[in-house]
């Protein structure tokens, strides 16, 4: 019965092929090690925050008189309403921590290089996607930080040429940020992760024609990929288990360490608070923005910090497999950077002193010249390297994969693998 | 560059400037019934005149397990599910403060120091050389001294209203976040279970993977 059914939908849709060719049977790299995991996760995260926010939005209400009563409501009268809305919270910043361990770890091994680069790029339109999200759910508990940090971000468009002014009534819906901007926020907040999933697939499409990088940074031969079921399904599991155990740390025990105290007091458009803070995974970029004194050029210079990793495929003129593996100078490079971008978030978060400002020009100097000068060092890097030579066991290993490679169409011909 | 990272790390050596100066004196609220019924009691007798609670109804103290007889004393003739509203109108507030007082029902969790600061502050009260009272921890407060530290002299007086304080703070920390010890206790099962779970899957991992030549 079971099997004529299949064979029912196989006949009109691809079911037994596809769950083949990218479920069961899809080849993955045997060597991946667990930063290979951070993908997966983000799916799951992605799944979570859509679930709970559904659910959220259920009771929430997107009016300024009562947005602020209605969290309350959740959070005290729904039943398990104060688990929904934490574990929307947390979500959030878990997205970020995961996207961003998933990026550093496309840095380090070189996995944006060819042919990997339309992944690359899609997932930094999925970034891109991913912080509007996340900046326009912060508008919806209508707190202090909601609506003073909405202003901020929303005043920045004032840099555009010749129309700033109308371009900021437009997004706002008001000239300043009030019920207009709450509604339309709200109404993005829900329809941007359903045209993120979209590009999650494209992302997956993707992956699924150029297939995983892996450590060793060497297309592998057929003898070393495996199945992805059952091996990298436990594998992600397992993970999942250990990305839980972290998560519900946060939502059982410290929920409020990742909601800014004064986001509890409601939107006061009179009163500016003393400090005004982007949630954490904004600092780094809120730092480049402080850093340069021009309004303009503060937000030329933020755009440009996120957009940059596009250029990374170009950037990197390097060929020596691997990544940061096998390569000391561009390490070292990776290691410079994952600093500066702390330093940033550091600055980020202090109000601004003669000090901290100084400091944040220089982080924000450095962190532009690592990149224009990633050119340079990767081409003299990979002159030093090959007149240096690979250790002698990535040399054995390229030279092996190589043959495997070229072993397998005359196996193939004499029937040794079906 | 040696001169640039050791600029780098002096700067991330010192300390910012905060908007509040003063130290706070850290505090472990109490979670226990007969603490918080002790905290409503003070606050309705010290701060209830001026400041609400809109979040918290004469119901939620009940479910809690607080005396009934006391609340609808507290209630007076205000249906079970009223909200704790002050008893100070918007205006005649406006008139003697020249704003409205906040209400208290997130005060615990709208401040930078939590319930420590709530504490610190209403301890924080001084008398000035004028004859007037100030407060250490936020100077620009419009609240005159609620329970009376800054005329406190004798210790066992002091000592008396550091437990109101104390009292009235775990009442506003389980009025901010009432739901606190249910999410504690069900969060040590949620983390047990998935510690077990988490386990199992390393186990199925290795015996899955050991299978590979």
């Amino acid at each position: 019965m079971k099997n004529r059914i299949i064979k029912w939908i196989d006949q009109r849709f691809p079911l037994t092929s596809f769950v083949k060719h990218d479920l069961t049977g899809y080849p993955t790299p045997r060597n991946l090690s667990y930063w290979w995991n951070f993908g997966f996760l983000a799916g799951f995260v992605l799944m979570l925050q859509v679930a709970t926010g559904i659910f959220l939005a259920m009771h929430y209400k997107a009016d300024v008189t009562l947005s602020f009563d209605s969290i309350q409501h959740i959070m005290r009268d729904v039943n398990y309403g104060w688990l929904l809305r934490f574990m929307h919270a947390t979500g959030a910043s878990a997205f970020f921590l995961v996207i961003y361990i998933h990026m550093a770890r496309t840095l380090y091994y070189g996995s944006y290089r060819a042919p990997r680069e339309l992944m690359w790029w899609t997932g930094q339109g999925l970034l891109l996607m991913l912080m509007a999200t996340a900046f326009m759910g912060y508008l919806l508990p209508w707190g202090q930080m909601s609506f003073w940090g909405a202003t901020v971000i929303t005043n920045l468009f004032r840099a555009t040429p010749f129309i700033g002014e109308q371009v900021v009534t437009w997004l706002r819906g008001d000239y300043a940020v009030g019920d207009a901007t709450l509604t339309r926020f709200f109404a993005l907040h829900y329809l941007l992760p359903f045209l993120i999933i979209g590009g999650v697939v494209v992302h997956l499409v993707a992956l699924h024609t150029v297939k995983s990088s892996n450590p060793s940074g060497i297309d592998l031969a057929a003898k070393d990929n495996i199945p992805f079921h059952p091996y990298f399904t436990i594998k992600d599991l397992y993970g999942l288990g250990i990305f839980l155990i972290v998560y519900c740390i946060f939502v059982f025990f410290l929920p409020n360490s990742l909601i800014e105290p004064a986001n509890n007091i409601p939107a006061n458009p009179m009163q500016t608070p003393t400090h005004i803070v982007p949630e954490w995974y904004f600092l780094p970029f809120y730092a480049i923005l402080r850093s340069v004194p021009n309004l303009v050029g503060g937000v030329v210079a933020m755009g440009l910090s996120v957009m940059v990793f596009s250029f990374m495929p170009y950037l990197d003129r390097s060929h020596i497999p691997g990544g940061a593996h096998y390569r000391p100078w561009y390490r070292v490079t990776f290691y410079l950077f994952v600093a500066d971008m702390l330093v940033l978030g550091y600055v980020g978060y202090t109000p601004p002193t003669n000090q901290s400002i100084v400091m944040g020009q220089v982080a924000t100097f450095f962190y532009f010249i690592l990149f224009m000068l990633l050119p340079f060092i990767s081409k003299a890097e990979e002159r030093w390297l090959i007149r240096r030579g690979l250790p002698p066991d990535v040399e054995a290993m390229i030279a092996g994969e190589a043959k495997e490679k070229s072993k397998l169409p005359q196996r193939r011909r004499r029937g040794d693998i079906t | 560059m040696k001169k640039l990272i050791v600029v780098l790390m002096l700067y991330c050596s010192t300390s910012p400037v905060w908007a509040t100066d003063a130290k706070l004196e850290n505090i472990q609220v109490e979670t226990s019934v007969q603490a918080v019924e002790r905290g409503v009691d003070d606050l309705m007798n010290n701060c209830h005149s001026c400041h609400s609670l809109k979040y918290i109804k004469y119901r939620d103290l009940a479910t809690f397990g607080i005396d009934k007889k006391k609340i609808d004393e507290w209630r007076g003739d205000q249906p079970i599910d009223a909200p704790l509203a002050g008893l100070m109108s918007d205006e005649a507030a406006m008139q003697s403060f020249g704003l409205v007082p906040p209400d208290l029902s997130l005060m615990t969790k709208a401040r930078e120091g939590g319930a420590s600061y709530v504490y610190s502050y209403l301890l924080g009260y001084y008398n000035t050389p004028e004859g007037m009272t100030g407060n250490h921890i936020f100077p620009e407060t419009k609240m005159p001294d609620p329970l009376g530290i800054s005329s406190a002299t004798e210790p066992a007086q002091r000592d008396e209203l550091r437990k109101t304080a104390h009292d009235i703070v775990s009442f506003l920390s389980w009025a901010a976040d009432p739901h606190e010890q249910e999410r504690h206790r069900l969060g040590y099962y949620v983390i047990g279970y998935l510690v077990i779970l988490t386990l199992l899957l390393y186990f199925v991992k290795n015996q899955v993977w050991s299978k590979l030549k």
